[in-house]
């Protein structure tokens, strides 16, 4: 079977090779400018906890200067999907499609064996690009993780080995996704959008209970700079512990202003702190080690229900 | 071993809710060549398909080599079986799709294959191939596999009558040297006639005729005579058909004797006529009640 994959396959490999060889290209060329400012402006003496005078002005600029294509590598959150969409949805859909499953799966491979091999085979496939690419995006991305750190939702799902899981989640929902719809452009569409909301689910509402978040008490007047860190919510309370509302708050600012006091100083004179609730950047491999092992899982899972379905397919 | 190469018990298959095969019961016995005949829709196809484990019966069993096609898949290594259009990867070169059938078969004999492939560059993609080449590889695929049983469904549906013929020779070439049970299924019946020496006939997806082409053709007659009242004719046991042209009543009837009554004139009838009869879409009451209308009519 690795002969018949590696035959229907080969193209989705070049596709792949292409893909990551551009990735790395323009990598290599956005970086130098980078690492130009970053050597220029000194900037790892800013390096928390480490803190010269001016790095208050000179990251924020370093962090402006490249904010764009920062925001651009964002794109890496659904190259996965990739998988799922060229890979795994054309898989059985594209066979039922044309009617070759009928001379596919009438040969002296059983189709279960049939499905497993080609998964597999192409789940090794995927999962080795993933990484690639997530490699590189690390090796990109360095110089602002060492800054803003890399547990936080714009470094923790380009980076480490939640990529390669992602992709692997994405093949295995294509490949159920083209055994249900039997149409290539509905199982593309299906994998696209399970895809789009498991993603949105777990890093909305399951990333940040992992562990239990960490809390801190600060000042309330202080901007809760804690570089590195993933801060999860930042609220504003009174001397007995209970919450400020915005409106209370605002409330407070307006009377110390006719007042004719520092609103600053009048906050800090009714007892008020920040509890900040957060996750340490120290976290970030457990995290990364528990959200791939959870996309993983559900790979595996979605490929079992698939095998278990072929049996009974086309009806 | 002696297994029965198919075996249909109370086979249905539904779609829906429409049954596309209901309630078959058939031994195709070994080293038969099988033509499956039947109109358009009658469940030929369907049939086969779940003789190859491509579909699972709604209700019932088949058995194929003694194996139940869906638990054994493995036992598919032996069956070559060629789908409706022959489809294969239109991408693939012949070669490529060649070694795709020798990777996944373990009893796959090249010689086979490469015998029936001659004339057809092994480097041209499927999608190039006529319709008369495509055909030609995909039976090299099925034959390929050294098949104890060899289905497939309307192989001759698109190509022309040479082309057809010459397809058929090498599909008996093939069989004769391995010896393999054939059902061949074709709604076209001189496709069939010229090589089956067995036949089932479909209709509406229910077993209309079945039995070998000698037998039938023996206990069949046509008969021709004129258009009148008559009683019983000795040696008919049943009308199968009437057909009148002016004064003319021909029917076919199946015989239990030797038919003398010397006012009718009796004729063989070619397996062609016969399947056409049994098929004839316009009005078709089973055998059974066509009988009771003979005997009243014969009063």
């Amino acid at each position: 079977m690795a002969w018949v994959t590696w035959r229907q396959h080969w193209t989705q490999a070049v596709g792949a090779l292409g893909l990551l060889v551009a990735l790395a290209v323009a990598a290599v060329l956005t970086r130098l400018p980078i690492a130009a400012a970053f050597d220029h402006d000194s900037i790892s003496a800013c390096v928390p906890p480490a803190a010269r005078t001016g790095c208050d002005i000179i990251v924020p600029h370093f962090e402006s200067q490249f904010g764009g294509l920062v925001t651009a590598t964002r794109v890496m959150a659904v190259v996965p999907a990739l998988a799922g969409l060229f890979v795994g949805a054309p898989l059985i859909a594209r066979e039922l499609e044309f009617g070759t499953y009928r001379f596919a799966w009438t040969q002296g491979v059983s189709r279960r064996r049939w499905l497993l091999s080609k998964t597999a085979l192409l789940a090794v496939g995927t999962v080795v690009a993933a990484g690639v690419a997530s490699l590189v995006v690390m090796w990109w991305r360095s110089p602002f993780d060492t800054l803003e750190g890399r547990i936080g939702p714009s470094g923790f799902d380009i980076e480490g080995i939640v990529v390669p899981a992602y992709a692997l989640f994405a093949l295995a929902l294509g490949v159920l996704a083209g055994l249900v719809f039997r149409r290539t452009v509905a199982a593309m569409t299906a994998t696209l959008i399970a895809f789009g909301a498991t993603r949105f689910l777990v890093s909305e509402f399951i990333r940040p209970h992992f562990m239990a978040p960490l809390h801190r008490v600060i000042s309330a007047t202080t901007t809760s700079a804690m570089p590195g860190d993933w801060v999860l919510s930042n609220t504003l309370v009174d001397g007995g512990g209970r919450q400020i509302t915005a409106s209370r708050e605002e409330l407070a600012v307006l009377h110390a202003q006719q007042a004719g006091i520092d609103p600053h100083t009048y906050i800090l004179t009714l007892g008020w702190r920040r509890i900040v609730s957060y996750q340490p950047a120290g976290r970030f491999w457990t995290f990364q080690l528990l959200e791939a092992g959870l996309y993983a899982g559900l790979a595996v899972a979605l490929v079992l229900v698939a095998l278990w379905l072929v049996r009974r397919t086309p009806a | 071993m002696s297994s029965p190469p198919l075996v249909a018990d109370g086979l249905g298959k539904r779609f829906r809710r429409d049954w596309a095969l209901r309630d078959l019961t058939l031994t195709i016995p070994k080293g038969a060549v099988v033509g499956l005949a039947g109109p358009n829709a009658a469940g030929k196809s369907t049939l086969l398909s779940l003789a190859a484990g491509v579909l699972a019966p709604s209700e019932g069993s088949i058995s194929v080599l003694g194996d139940d096609p869906l638990r054994t898949p493995e036992i598919l290594g032996e069956v070559g079986y060629v789908a409706q259009g022959a489809p294969l990867y239109r991408s693939f070169r012949v070669e490529d799709t060649i070694e795709y059938a020798r990777r996944t078969n373990s009893r796959w004999d090249r010689e086979i294959a490469v015998e029936l492939l001659t004339r057809i560059d092994s480097r041209a993609k499927v999608g190039a191939l006529s319709a008369g080449e495509r055909a030609r590889l995909a039976l090299a695929l099925a034959l390929g596999k050294r098949p104890r049983l060899v289905l497939l469904d309307e192989p001759f549906a698109s190509l022309d009558p040479l082309a057809a013929r010459e397809l058929l020779q090498l599909l008996m070439d093939g069989v004769a040297e391995l010896g393999a049970t054939v059902v061949v299924a074709s709604h076209v019946v001189a496709d069939i006639q010229r090589v089956c020496d067995h036949i089932v006939l479909l209709t509406g997806g229910c077993v209309r005729l079945e039995g070998g082409v000698e037998e039938l053709l023996e206990s069949h007659r046509l008969l021709t005579g004129p258009r009148r009242p008559l009683g019983s004719i000795r040696g008919v046991r049943e009308v199968v058909r009437e057909r009148y042209s002016g004064r003319q009543l021909t029917m076919l009837v199946t015989t239990d004797g030797p038919i003398v009554d010397p006012s009718w004139t009796v004729d063989r009838v070619s397996l062609e006529e016969l399947l056409l009869a049994y098929m004839a879409p316009e009005r078709l009451p089973n055998v059974r009640k066509m009988e009771r209308v003979a005997l009243r009519w014969h009063g």
